[in-house]
């Protein structure tokens, strides 16, 4: 028989028995469109953890643990690595950095580093550009905010008590230094952290940048950066005070790869070669082992639904072949071989199948939509915060893989539930259907 | 064309575990030849519907040989006897068993669908063929719109419309009244005649068995041949 006539054949019957078959393909839909939401989220999830990851450190860093100083050696070896974008030696000075302008002055961290491998990892600047003379530095995003004259500091503190007694905290974003700090001048003495240390001479410099905002908002940076140049005049400065030379600074090695790709082989190049060193791309494999657990779990459950529509097509293929028993009969008598009779019957249970995957996909992916743009919506009516519709936090995620997934189950399910129907249609004896009346 | 020796068969009846033996068939012997009609007489419970089962491979017999054109056809398997039906048999039903759910067209199209034939040309054969039984008018209808003889007709188109050699019909005019009879019993005489069909006809009807070239008599499961 040809494919077209056994095509003809099915959809025939299936017109006949249109009520039937539709309420059939209704239960497949419901299953297969439930597995490919209910797994939705959990892509859905992963995926929003993972860009939160992403987002929030530089994917191409690789750190390294502890307090390792690389020497002149080691960091030559490490930069002849293929795809090592840089090495960035961030050094920390001990003592906190106090900064005065005009009435106004902060606490803060103050960071050397070469400005050089600095601009080439944190790239572009908010306003400025990055220092090139001696005595220009470059500020965190929220130094101007941080610099608060006394007044300020007073009003900070009230806002402060009125916000924890509503059980929230002040951030102190409305106080500050408003204008552009470019161009201007501060002073900067050191205040070494050992108890009895009296703060050094200011030395003046002047803001040439304002650095990024950081990714998180609750982040806030108001350190100072300044070049590796200034680190012997700094040396300096500290010794007048009673900080040990070798507890004056500490170093941060940093290596960047040249795209995120990249990050994994020479991760483990690095690890063969004896360095401690790890990188949020690591995070992002554990990450990804728990989330493919829970979505195994998930399609799992998801399955069960499936399975339970897979009854409906059981029993719609078996009432199929009892009802037409004596056509079957018939087909047997004037020659249609046992082959043909099973597989026109599988071809039913396979197009309930494949009709009610294509439903519930396209279902699915409606579902998603609006579960995305509203549920942000709602849990910001129900909690009361914007968290949720401010991070865009996606609900439901339908990558082609899950709807890969669920169409083999689902029409695998199909195929196996009308299979022994269809066995059953082979088996029919002759005798019997004939004397079947009509 | 059909050679049929000591063909035995015995039914099981009764309760599991105390099962009685029937023997139906108690080693009938036959021979048909090309271009003729058989008719095999015997009333009802005789064993002569278990013989043209047989003989159609719908069951298997427990001993005894069926020759087809010189093929052994008693030990094939349930797939390979269904392709030696399709291309060796047509069948004529006592109550035709046409498939409601196709017209009468449709009804005559299908062994050739079972062939895996082209639609053109399987239109051209079954408008010749319906032409030639005189259905041409009724091609659109279903079978509860068509009179008993047309069913019949329309039976037998289907049975003939793959051009097979031996046609088997059980009591083909079971079902119809006499005036209806006689016309089918002319189209089966006339078939045999114009094409040289051989027909194996099963009936308890001895009016039907009188346009036979040779007849048997089924009697008790033992086969009897009578002068025509």
């Amino acid at each position: 028989m040809l494919f077209k006539d056994q095509l003809d054949f099915v959809t025939q019957h299936i017109k006949k028995n249109k009520l039937r078959v539709f309420m059939t393909v209704l239960a497949a839909t419901m299953g297969c469109a439930f597995l490919i939401v209910l797994a939705s989220v959990g892509f859905g999830l992963q995926d929003s953890i993972r860009n939160e990851i992403l987002s929030d450190e530089k994917v191409t860093k690789i750190q390294v643990h502890g307090n390792d100083q690389f020497t002149e050696e080691q960091i030559n070896e490490i930069k002849n690595i293929e795809h090592v974008e840089t090495i960035l030696e961030t050094i920390t000075v001990n003592a906190s950095a106090h900064s005065f302008f005009e009435d106004r002055d902060t606490d803060s961290e103050l960071y050397v580093a070469n400005m050089h491998n600095f601009e080439q990892v944190n790239g572009k600047l908010e306003k400025g550009k990055y220092p090139t003379k001696p005595n220009e530095i470059i500020v965190g995003y929220h130094f101007a905010q941080s610099l608060v004259n006394d007044a300020e500091r007073k009003i900070i503190e009230e806002k402060n008590k009125k916000a924890e007694a509503e059980g929230t905290f002040y951030n102190g974003s409305e106080e500050g230094y408003k204008d552009s700090l470019i161009g201007k001048e501060i002073e900067l003495a050191l205040m070494p952290r050992i108890d009895g240390a009296k703060e050094t001479k200011k030395t003046k410099y002047t803001i040439v940048g304002v650095m990024k905002k950081p990714s998180y908002d609750w982040m806030i940076n108001n350190s100072i950066y300044m070049d590796t140049e200034q680190k012997p005049m700094l040396a300096t400065t500290l010794a007048a005070t009673d900080v040990k030379e070798d507890d004056m600074f500490y170093s941060e090695f940093n290596i960047f790869a040249d795209s995120m790709e990249n990050v994994k082989p020479i991760l483990d190049k690095l690890k063969d070669k004896g360095y401690s060193v790890f990188s949020v791309t690591e995070q992002l494999d554990q990450m990804n082992v728990f989330f493919l657990v829970l979505k195994i779990g998930l399609i799992f459950v998801g399955t069960i639904a499936v399975l339970i529509a897979s009854i409906g097509i059981f029993n719609t293929m078996t009432m199929a072949v009892t009802e037409r028993t004596r056509e079957i009969g018939v087909l047997k008598a004037i020659g249609a071989s046992p082959k043909l009779i099973q597989r026109l019957f599988l071809m039913e249970s396979t197009f309930i199948g494949i009709i009610g995957t294509l439903i519930a996909v396209a279902i699915s992916y409606v579902i998603s939509f609006v579960a995305n743009a509203t549920l942000p919506l709602i849990l910001e009516a129900a909690t009361g915060e914007d968290a949720f519709s401010k991070n865009d936090i996606i609900f439901s995620l339908i990558p082609w893989q899950l709807v890969l997934i669920a169409s083999a189950i689902s029409i695998g399910v199909a195929m196996i539930s009308g299979y022994r129907p269809a066995r059953k249609a082979t088996k029919i004896d002759v005798i019997q259907a004939l004397r079947q009346e009509l | 064309m059909i050679q049929v020796e000591n063909l035995q068969h015995t039914f099981l009846i009764g309760k599991k575990g105390k099962e009685k033996h029937v023997p139906v068939l108690k080693g009938v012997n036959f021979e048909v030849k090309k271009g003729e009609i058989v008719a095999i007489v015997g009333k009802s419970g005789s064993g002569k519907s278990t013989l043209l089962q047989i003989l159609a491979g719908f069951m298997k017999s427990e001993q005894g040989s069926i020759k087809v054109n010189g093929m052994e056809t008693a030990h094939l398997t349930e797939a390979e006897s269904a392709a030696f039906r399709l291309q060796q048999f047509g069948f004529i039903f006592q109550n035709f068993q046409l498939m409601p759910g196709l017209t009468a067209f449709e009804n005559i199209e299908l062994p050739l669908k079972l062939q895996g034939i082209r639609k053109a040309m399987r239109t051209e054969k079954v408008k010749k063929l319906m032409d030639k039984v005189g259905l041409t008018d009724v091609a659109d209808h279903y079978p509860n719109e068509l009179s008993g003889g047309q069913q019949q007709r329309v039976s037998i188109a289907r049975a003939l419309i793959t051009n097979p050699p031996i046609l088997l019909a059980d009591e083909p005019t079971g079902s119809l009244d006499s005036e209806t009879e006689q016309d089918i019993l002319l189209l089966i005489q006339s078939l045999n005649r114009e094409l040289g069909l051989t027909f194996v006809i099963i009936t308890h009807d001895e009016e039907v068995a009188t346009i036979a070239h040779r007849r048997f008599r089924m009697y008790d499961g033992e086969l009897v041949k009578e002068e025509a």
